[in-house]
């Protein structure tokens, strides 16, 4: 494996504003990276900076082994697909799909032929003649991809591709979009706001935040070992929830401060009486009987297949069930949790302890 | 009596109201002029039958006499060199200056804004200011052009026969050149960043981008900008009688001052109609390409 996209100390300034803020990012061959993170925080510019469309202020952006510094757009070989689509409204979808064909002196032949191939891979064969007025989103958001596979470029950069799509398309494409990667042994990076997106999707996610790479890693090292409060909170549905705390004399125990007389067992060694932020993630809470932490209930939502437990304390907590419980507002609740499932974080770095 | 009064405060009448009094405008200001000027076209007209509306009827004398005239053929072609030259002139300095001002540099929107003045002035105020531009003895362009090495000789621009209808074909192009400019920045604006960076990602050079991207996105407001640009230059009269009042000998005069010439100074009225509604015909068929074109809207 070696590095099909290098990133090291990337800095870009707009006027005053630091957009990006020294990122280093090595992106392999063939895998499937997600940027994510709120609105403002870079990952955007990121992506657009490996295509070339914003200019770094400082740092080395290597693509397949070659520096990228004042090599334009058109001769880095990488496709992207924009979250407008950005297909050209004059062409037909057949004319869209072989535009950079056409460009590179690709005989009309064979570029009928490629078209017609990649047009069956995308399933848009019947749309050919079609004019981009004429698709609905789902279809347009396929012209896009085909214009980026029929390329077959040194990676594919995804700008918020999905978000214009409703919700049930969005995760029929989701899971074509990583076919379609895997198929072609593809190198991605994808920008999502939407944590599920990179986390169903990607090989490596990236939180950024700021400016910032927060913490990168596999989509389950996220959500096991977040580094920060920013990462536990935006990594996981529904959020994280956080709660001050005292970790007890001996080191091992923490006492949550919504409910005093009890304190959690760790599991782990922390500096006694130093004042913490626990997280516990909703799905971690169990519902017991028997449990010693007794939390009275504010709403009870059901979906179904899961019950949403809000507890009437500051802050409140939610507690995910999957199983059926008769619960309802006004009741109090046991609640337990596995000691490997508690986060700490610092109270002012807010970094995991 | 009521249910028609209602209705026309609020409902069908009132729709008919509005409808009926722009057409009521349209007929009464452009229609039966019109209508009158080709029915004059076909009749005899002189100064005893000026005050009537049913004269003799003349068949197609008057347009067999206009083609004869021996200044036909030479206004004819002075028609087309001004027509075509200054759509020419405006249409790709108006272009270049709207892609110049569609780069973002400081200041660009102000500058732009202040080429507008050529627009806003009056037609006899830039036709004498270009009267003196174009001066022979003492005019600023031979000035200039002697001191660069271009010209040697002075030229005499506004009564050399080889070069007057040039005179006015320079200061058209510099009277509508901000109009083109402004249109086309506006359909310029209108096409999408990101189309752009697909074409650069797609791997197009400005050269192709600007020729696969922004010519056929233009294609309607380009449309209408020479649509416009024609009946514009067709129409144009102020410039003529500030700068050469159609001479030396005819070799400046175009088809609507020469109509304005045989209907007021030579008080032909049924020639002056005639050659009106020749140009009518002309500009009717740039109305219908204008139309034509923007009704062609190709936006995702």
């Amino acid at each position: 494996m070696s590095a099909q996209i290098e990133l090291s100390n990337i800095d870009k300034h707009y006027g005053a504003f630091h957009a990006l803020k020294g990122v280093s990012l090595s992106i392999e061959k063939g895998s499937f990276v997600a940027l994510v993170g709120p609105s403002g925080c870079g990952k955007s510019t990121l992506l657009r900076s490996i295509a070339g469309l914003e200019t770094i202020t400082s740092g080395s952006l290597k693509i397949a082994g070659e520096t990228m510094t004042g090599v334009p757009p058109r001769k880095r070989d990488v496709a992207m697909v924009f979250q407008s689509y950005a297909l050209y409204p004059h062409m037909t979808v057949e004319e869209n799909l072989t535009y950079s064909l056409r460009l590179h002196g690709v005989s009309k032949a064979e570029a009928k032929l490629k078209a017609a191939e990649v047009a069956a891979t995308t399933g848009l064969s019947a749309l050919l003649k079609r004019y981009p007025r004429e698709l609905s989103g789902g279809q347009r958001q396929r012209v896009a991809m085909g214009r980026a596979i029929i390329r077959n470029p040194k990676a594919f950069l995804f700008d918020e591709p999905l978000s214009n799509l409703d919700a049930a398309l969005r995760v029929h494409m989701r899971k074509e979009i990583r076919a379609l990667h895997d198929r072609l042994g593809a190198t991605s990076v994808y920008v999502t706001h939407d944590q599920i997106e990179a986390m169903t999707m990607a090989d490596h996610v990236v939180v950024m935040r700021d400016g910032v790479i927060e913490q990168q890693g596999s989509p389950l090292e996220l959500y096991d070992r977040p580094v920060s409060k920013f990462v536990a909170g935006f990594i996981g549905s529904p959020a994280m929830n956080f709660v001050p705390g005292t970790v007890g004399a001996d080191g091992q125990s923490v006492q949550l401060d919504i409910s005093d007389s009890l304190s959690l067992p760790l599991g782990r060694k922390v500096d006694a009486g130093r004042k913490v932020l626990v997280g516990l993630r909703p799905e971690h809470l169990l519902v017991a009987e028997a449990a010693s932490l007794r939390l009275p209930v504010a709403v009870v939502e059901s979906t179904g297949s899961m019950t949403y437990v809000t507890t009437d304390t500051t802050p409140e907590l939610t507690v995910v069930e999957t199983r059926r419980m008769g619960v309802k507002a006004g009741d109090v609740i046991g609640v337990s949790i596995a000691p490997e499932h508690i986060h700490l974080f610092d109270m002012a770095t807010e970094k995991a302890i | 009596m009521s249910r028609i009064f209602n209705s026309m405060r609020d409902g069908v009448g009132f729709d008919l109201i509005l409808v009926g009094a722009a057409l009521l405008f349209l007929l009464a200001l452009a229609g039966l002029p019109l209508v009158y000027n080709v029915l004059m076209s076909f009749q005899q007209v002189d100064m005893f039958t000026l005050g009537t509306l049913i004269r003799p009827w003349a068949g197609f004398t008057n347009y067999v006499d206009v083609v004869r005239q021996p200044e036909f053929w030479l206004v004819a072609k002075n028609t087309l060199i001004f027509v075509f030259a200054s759509m020419a002139g405006q249409f790709v300095i108006g272009f270049s200056l709207a892609l110049f001002f569609a780069q973002k540099f400081p200041g660009a929107a102000t500058i732009r804004g202040l080429f507008l003045v050529s627009w806003v002035m009056p037609g006899l105020v830039v036709g004498a200011i270009w009267s003196w531009i174009l001066a022979g003895d003492f005019g600023v362009l031979n000035t200039i052009l002697k001191s660069l090495g271009i010209i040697q000789e002075t030229v005499f621009w506004k009564s050399d026969p080889n070069y007057s209808i040039w005179a006015v074909v320079i200061a058209n192009i510099w009277l509508g050149t901000a109009f083109n400019m402004l249109l086309l920045a506006v359909g310029l604006a209108a096409i999408p960043r990101d189309l752009y960076e697909a074409a650069e990602l797609d791997g197009a050079n400005a050269f192709q981008r600007f020729w696969t991207i922004t010519l056929p996105m233009m294609r309607s407001t380009i449309g209408a900008v020479l649509s416009l640009g024609l009946i514009g230059t067709l129409q144009q009269f102020d410039l003529f009688p500030a700068i050469t009042e159609g001479g030396p000998a005819n070799t400046s005069s175009v088809a609507g001052y020469w109509s304005w010439q045989m209907s007021f100074q030579l008080y032909d009225f049924a020639k002056g109609a005639t050659i009106s509604v020749m140009m009518f015909l002309l500009v009717l068929f740039a109305s219908v390409i204008y139309v034509r074109s923007t009704r062609h809207e190709v936006r995702g």
